[in-house]
C-alpha cells in the first residue's frame, strides 16, 4: 500500500515588513521517516504554485511516536527579497550565500617576522 | 332591472349570441346564461345559491362574471362613496399636522445635539417597523411582489439596530424595573440592595468635623478682617480614620479552608468518580474531553509549543527541563496510578497518611534563578 507524503498548513500571516508570507507546515508520513527538507520545498512551492527558491523551510521535529512533523515555512514575494531578509545560514543551506572561513587561531611567528605583525592576525590560508 | 343589466351587457358585448341556447338550467326563472365547463363559482342572485358555472372561459363566461361585479358594485357603492370622502377627511388633518410639526422642527423646538434618549430611540424604531410592516402587508394582499421592495430593507434596517440595542436594553433592565416599581408603590421596598450601599461621610469621625468646622468659621472671620490664615490655603493632610474591621481568620478557620479543598479535590478523585458512575441511573458517558490531571508539565510543554508556533522559532531544551520531562514521562507510563487512589482521607474522616512509594506534597519554595536567558518565554510565576 502506497502510503502518501501529505503537507498541511496552519497559522498562515503575511507579513508585508519583511515581504514574506510565514507558515506552519504539518507533514504527514505515516511508515515513513520525515522528508528532506528540498521535497518539503517542492511541494509547498507547488502548493502556492511559486519557485522553489523563494521558498525556505526549517524547524522540523516529528511528533512522538512518527508520522507526523511540524515545521516552519517563509515564502518570499522574490528571491532579491528573499536574499535581503532571509537568514544568511538558511541562504547558505540553498547555496545562495557563502561564508568566508576566518580561522580564530593566530599563527606563531617568531623572530623578525613578530614586527611585521601588526594589530590584526594573520589568516590562516 | 335584471332585464336592464343584461341588455347593458349584450350592449357591451361584441359578438352577438342568441340568448334561448345559452339560459343556465335553471331555465327560464334564472336569467342567467349558461356557459360549458368554465368551472367558475356565481352566486345566482336570482336564486341565492352558489352554483358553477359550467362554461368555458370565453366571452360568455366573462358576461357570467361581469354580470356579477356588477351587483356587487352596486351594492357596495354607497359605502365606498363614504368611506373615500373619510379618507378624504383623515388626509387633509394628517396634512395639517405633519405641517404643523415641520414647522416645529425647523423652528428648532427638538433639540437633538445631545442625541436621544434610549427608550425613546426604542419607541420610535417600534412605530416605524410597524409602519413598514403593515406597508408591506398591504401591498402583498393586494398582490403586488415583494421583490426588490424598498420596504423590506428599511425592515432590515430597523431590525438590526434593534438587535443592537437589547444587550443595552438588558443592561437597563434592572435600572428601569427598580424605577417602575417605585413609581407605581411609591417607595422602596425592604429588600432594596441600595439601603446598604456606603456611605463615606459616615466614615469621618466626629473630631476631624469639628476641627473643620472651627477653621471654617475662622477663616470667614479673618478673612473679613482682611488677614488670610494659612491653614485655609494649605490644609494639613489628616488621614481618614477608617472604621477597622477585624481580622478574625483564626487557625481553626484556616483549617477548616484547608479541610474544604481537600474534600472538594476528593470528591473529583477516581475512586468517586467511579462509584458514581456505578450507582447511578443515567448513561455512561465516554468523552474524549481534557484529561482530568493536566500536571504541570503538560501545561508548561503546551506553553512551549504555543511559543514556538508564534515566534517560529525552536527553543533549546536545557539539561533540567530534559530531566523533569523524563520524569513525568516515567511517572505516567507506569502503573503507578493503577495501585495508588488519590487521598480521599477528607471524606472519611481520618488523616491523610501516604504510601511509602508515593511522594510527598512538596510546597513550592520561591528561589530567584540565576541567569535566565529565554526573556521572553519564561512565564513570570
Amino acid at each position: 500500500m502506497n502510503d502518501t507524503v501529505t503537507a498541511q498548513t496552519r497559522k498562515f500571516m503575511t507579513n508585508r515588513l519583511l515581504q514574506r508570507k510565514q507558515m506552519l507546515i504539518d507533514i504527514l508520513h505515516p511508515r515513513k521517516a520525515t522528508a528532506p527538507k528540498t521535497e518539503i520545498r517542492e511541494k509547498l512551492a507547488k502548493m502556492c504554485k511559486t519557485t522553489p527558491d523563494v521558498i525556505s523551510v526549517f524547524g522540523f521535529r516529528i511528533h512522538f511516536g512518527g508520522g507526523k512533523t511540524t515545521g516552519f515555512g517563509m515564502l518570499y514575494d522574490s528571491l532579491d527579497y528573499a536574499k535581503k531578509n532571509e537568514l544568511k545560514h538558511r541562504l547558505a543551506r540553498h547555496g545562495l550565500y557563502e561564508k568566508e572561513k576566518t580561522s580564530r587561531k593566530v599563527k606563531e611567528v617568531r623572530g623578525i617576522a613578530k614586527a611585521n605583525v601588526g594589530a590584526g592576525k594573520k589568516p590562516k590560508e | 332591472m335584471m332585464r336592464q343589466v343584461i341588455l347593458k351587457h349584450a350592449l357591451l358585448e361584441s359578438e352577438p349570441s342568441s340568448a334561448a341556447e345559452d339560459l343556465c338550467d335553471r331555465g327560464k326563472s334564472c336569467k342567467y346564461e349558461r356557459s360549458p365547463t368554465c368551472k367558475t363559482f356565481f352566486s345566482c342572485p336570482q336564486t341565492g345559491r352558489s352554483e358553477e358555472c359550467r362554461g368555458v372561459i370565453g366571452a360568455v363566461s366573462q358576461r357570467h362574471t361581469v354580470h356579477i361585479k356588477r351587483e356587487v358594485l352596486e351594492s357596495d357603492l354607497p359605502s365606498a362613496v363614504t368611506l373615500l370622502k373619510n379618507l378624504q377627511e383623515q388626509v387633509m388633518a394628517i396634512t395639517a399636522q405633519v405641517q404643523s410639526l415641520t414647522q416645529k422642527v425647523q423652528a428648532g423646538a427638538y433639540p437633538t445635539e445631545k442625541g436621544l434618549s434610549f427608550l425613546e430611540v426604542k419607541d420610535q424604531l417600534l412605530l416605524m417597523y410597524l409602519m413598514d410592516l403593515t406597508h408591506l402587508i398591504l401591498d402583498k394582499a393586494s398582490g403586488g411582489s415583494l421583490q426588490g421592495h424598498d420596504g423590506v430593507l428599511r425592515l432590515v434596517e430597523i431590525r438590526t439596530v434593534l438587535e443592537k440595542l437589547r444587550p443595552l436594553d438588558q443592561k437597563l433592565k434592572y435600572q428601569i424595573d427598580k424605577l417602575v416599581k417605585t413609581a407605581v408603590t411609591g417607595s422602596l421596598s425592604e429588600n432594596d440592595p441600595l439601603r446598604f450601599k456606603p456611605h463615606p461621610s459616615n466614615m469621618m469621625s466626629k473630631l476631624s468635623s469639628e476641627d473643620e468646622e472651627e477653621d471654617e468659621v475662622e477663616d470667614g472671620q479673618s478673612e473679613a478682617s482682611g488677614k488670610k490664615s494659612v491653614k485655609g490655603v494649605s490644609k494639613k493632610y489628616v488621614p481618614p480614620r477608617l472604621v477597622p474591621v477585624h481580622y478574625d481568620e483564626t487557625e481553626a478557620e484556616r483549617e477548616k479552608k484547608r479541610l474544604e479543598r481537600a474534600k472538594r479535590r476528593a470528591l473529583s478523585s477516581s475512586v468517586i468518580r467511579e462509584l458514581k458512575e456505578q450507582y447511578s441511573d443515567a448513561p455512561e458517558e465516554i468523552r474524549d474531553a481534557r484529561h482530568p490531571h493536566v500536571t504541570h508539565q503538560s501545561q508548561e510543554d503546551q506553553h512551549r509549543i504555543n511559543y514556538e508556533e508564534s515566534m517560529m522559532v525552536r527553543l533549546s531544551v536545557s539539561k533540567r527541563e530534559k530531566g523533569r520531562r523524563k520524569r513525568a514521562d516515567v511517572m505516567s507510563s507506569q502503573l503507578h496510578s493503577l495501585t495508588h487512589f488519590s487521598d480521599i482521607s477528607a471524606l472519611t474522616g481520618g488523616t491523610s497518611h501516604l504510601d511509602e512509594d508515593q511522594n510527598p506534597i512538596k510546597k513550592r519554595k520561591k528561589i530567584p534563578k540565576k541567569g535566565r536567558k529565554k526573556k521572553g518565554f519564561r512565564r513570570r510565576r
